[in-house]
């Protein structure tokens, strides 16, 4: 491993087994022999990640849920084995993974800070050196000598960050910890963590908090469903983060039904110049193109789109009934294209529904809704749909 | 296994901290401490005495009441570690899942805490024997037959640690287990027993059960029992020796999946 690298990660896969049932027990793996079951399914949590951190840098990690983010921090850390792949780091490694600090709820606060420092190898000595500062930090010495079971989960997360970094490890994991405490801890962690890149510390550090991530990481790493999506410049990552949320939540808004006489096969977007874009200005002409396939002759049939916003709100929707285009019948393949002259949204990311209908409304053919996302860039910051409008002070 | 010795040693600190968790959990929070871990052998001892006197297991032996308590606390020992290493991992899952440590430190924890704890036993047996005028025998054979029966119990312990993280019904097997165990040592019988049932060319196979060559090892120590028993008491430790190598090899070969069957 190159010497200024602190980690270094190559083709890392990890796999769940899925179990079919919550416990296992012999019993049930004999039956399941006997029955000749099939072997539960297989969850990739981490596909073929490879990546490394040089000594002294603070890698932002983001992504969604789901993600493999803690899975990574697990592994790096050593408390997960990978499947495959392998994972080589310098240095002593503490870590907070998934708020937790390997605390024992019966022990008293005292004992879990020597037993941390034990587990990571350090004489009692030296944890006894560091224990003052330790629960200055945490800002418990009334009660660090309660057991911590009794302890609020800040009070848990903030002795267990102190004893994370008071340990003064190379590396430091931290796992989402900036979700829990107020105000003054998150200060108080900032501050920590400031120091810790100041004196050349390498640091992992798994948030939701985009602004925060994005001041305090030197990189940033972006995941999605166990791959790297992307890894770099902080703001430019970020970016592609929201993007990837966009498109997953417009996923999730998507709908499809319908008796099928009638298929809507795809959707294409063109600006007034007639050049493929999802992208427009405001004012522009969007042109869509609607590709549809009916299996028989189907007469009279009606053509609708609805337009909704990143809320889910209705913005605009008609259809060629309403428009009063006659549609006499539709059989086999075909296009139609709907053209909307000027664009008079606000900026921000819309979804495109589209769906064909029979005329008397009681037959619905095919309806796709949210499945064909643009966008619209505009400079003015007005808000809905805009209509042409003029401001006047009148003399009193 | 040099490696894992190294390991070991650099978190001695950890294994020493661990050790005396357990012994505090089991010492503290009860006003009688030490005397309530040996009140209940005690007990146990006496039902047995009992019982084996009603049903004539004495067998005319005047030191049966030696000869029975003797056996009856090594294999205290023994079922104590097997009981308590199904809990070495799965009693530590927080610490297991969210530091790196050399994770065979746990069963080895359970292992020297409940050493501890034999041999203050073993002080308070030594004692009541020198009170009660028996004779010793041969003193030499005390740390080999010690170090055979921790490396046993450590040895079983590893496997039955592991076996619980996958399968959680490894409590009745070892319940099970362990009883039909005990009937097939010799501790509340004596070993000429099992001989009877058994063709000369074929009495060695006893020892085969580790347990039975250790119990015999400590009779001859303690009540000074002088059963033609030497080789074969070499053999159980051989035998122990293997099942500890048989642990290692098993628990460190499935030490990395803990993570991620809790």
């Amino acid at each position: 491993m190159d010497a200024a690298n602190a980690i270094v990660v190559e083709k890392l896969c990890k796999d769940y087994r899925l179990k079919a049932t919550a416990t296992r027990s012999v019993k049930s793996a004999v039956l399941d022999a006997l029955r000749g079951r099939r072997r539960a399914s297989v969850l990739h949590a981490l596909k073929d990640l490879s990546f490394s951190v040089a000594k002294g840098e603070t890698l932002g990690i983001i992504g969604h849920n789901g993600a493999g983010k803690s899975t990574l921090l697990a592994l790096i850390t050593g408390t997960l084995a990978p499947t495959s792949g392998r994972i080589d780091t310098r240095g002593t490694i503490s870590s907070l993974l998934e708020l937790g600090a390997g605390f024992h709820p019966d022990l008293t606060g005292r004992e879990n800070v020597y037993l941390y420092g034990a587990t990571l190898g350090l004489s009692r000595r030296q944890m006894r050196e560091r224990f003052d500062g330790i629960v200055e930090f945490a800002g418990l010495s009334e009660f660090i000598d309660q057991p911590v079971k009794h302890y609020s989960s800040g009070m848990y997360i903030r002795l267990g960050f102190a004893v994370a970094v008071e340990v003064d490890p190379d590396i430091l994991l931290i796992d989402e910890v900036l979700a829990v405490g107020d105000v003054n801890f998150q200060r108080k962690c900032l501050q920590k963590m400031d120091e810790f890149r100041g004196r050349r510390k390498t640091m992992l550090v798994i948030s939701h908090d985009l602004g925060t991530i994005q001041r305090i990481s030197d990189r940033i790493l972006l995941l999605d469903q166990g791959r790297i999506m992307g890894i770099g410049e902080p703001s430019r990552v970020v970016g592609e983060y929201q993007a990837l949320s966009r498109r997953s939540a417009a996923r999730g808004l998507q709908r499809e039904w319908g008796t099928g006489e009638v298929r809507i096969t795809g959707v294409s977007f063109s600006d007034g110049q007639g050049r493929a874009t999802e992208h427009f200005r405001w004012g522009d002409a969007l042109e869509a193109r609607i590709a549809y396939e009916a299996a028989r002759r189907v007469p009279n049939p009606v053509f609708g789109f609805a337009i909704n916003d990143a809320a889910g709100r209705l913005v605009f929707g008609s259809n060629t009934q309403i428009e009063q285009v006659d549609i006499p019948h539709v059989e086999g393949k075909g296009v139609l294209s709907l053209r909307i002259e000027r664009l008079s949204m606000a900026a921000g990311s819309y979804l495109f529904s589209f769906s064909v209908h029979s005329a008397d409304h009681l037959a619905n053919y095919h309806r796709l809704d949210n499945h064909f996302p643009i966008s619209i860039e505009c400079d003015r910051t007005f808000e809905g749909v805009y209509m042409p409008m003029r401001w006047e002070v009148q003399k009193p | 296994m040099l490696r894992l010795l190294r390991d070991i040693y650099a978190r001695r600190e950890l294994l020493l901290i661990l050790v005396s968790r357990n012994l505090k959990i089991r010492y503290k929070g009860s006003a009688l401490g030490f005397f309530w871990s040996l009140l209940g052998p005690v007990f146990m001892i006496l039902i047995y005495a009992i019982f084996a006197r009603i049903l004539r297991f004495s067998k005319g032996n005047p030191h049966y009441f030696e000869f029975l308590v003797v056996g009856l606390i090594a294999w205290q020992f023994l079922s104590t570690c097997l009981h308590d290493a199904l809990y070495a991992i799965m009693g530590n899952v927080s610490l297991v899942k969210k530091t790196a440590f050399p994770r065979i430190i746990l069963p080895l924890s359970m292992l020297l805490a409940n050493l501890i704890n034999f041999l203050l036993t073993g002080v308070v047996l030594a004692a009541y024997l020198l009170i009660a005028d028996a004779t010793f025998g041969q003193m030499l054979w005390l740390p080999a037959v010690l170090l055979s029966q921790c490396a046993l119990c450590l040895g079983l312990g590893l496997i039955i640690a592991t076996l619980n993280v996958f399968f959680r019904d490894t409590e009745h097997l070892l319940g099970v287990g362990t009883l039909a165990w005990f009937f097939l040592t010799p501790v509340f019988y004596s070993i000429d027993l099992q001989w009877t049932a058994l063709p000369a060319r074929w009495q060695w196979a006893t020892f085969l059960n580790p347990m039975t060559g250790i119990v015999c090892a400590y009779r001859r120590i303690m009540v000074a029992e002088s059963l033609p028993v030497i080789p074969g008491m070499a053999l159980s430790f051989a035998v122990a020796w293997i099942v500890l190598l048989a642990g290692v090899m098993v628990f460190e070969k499935y030490q990395s999946r803990f993570g991620d069957e809790l």
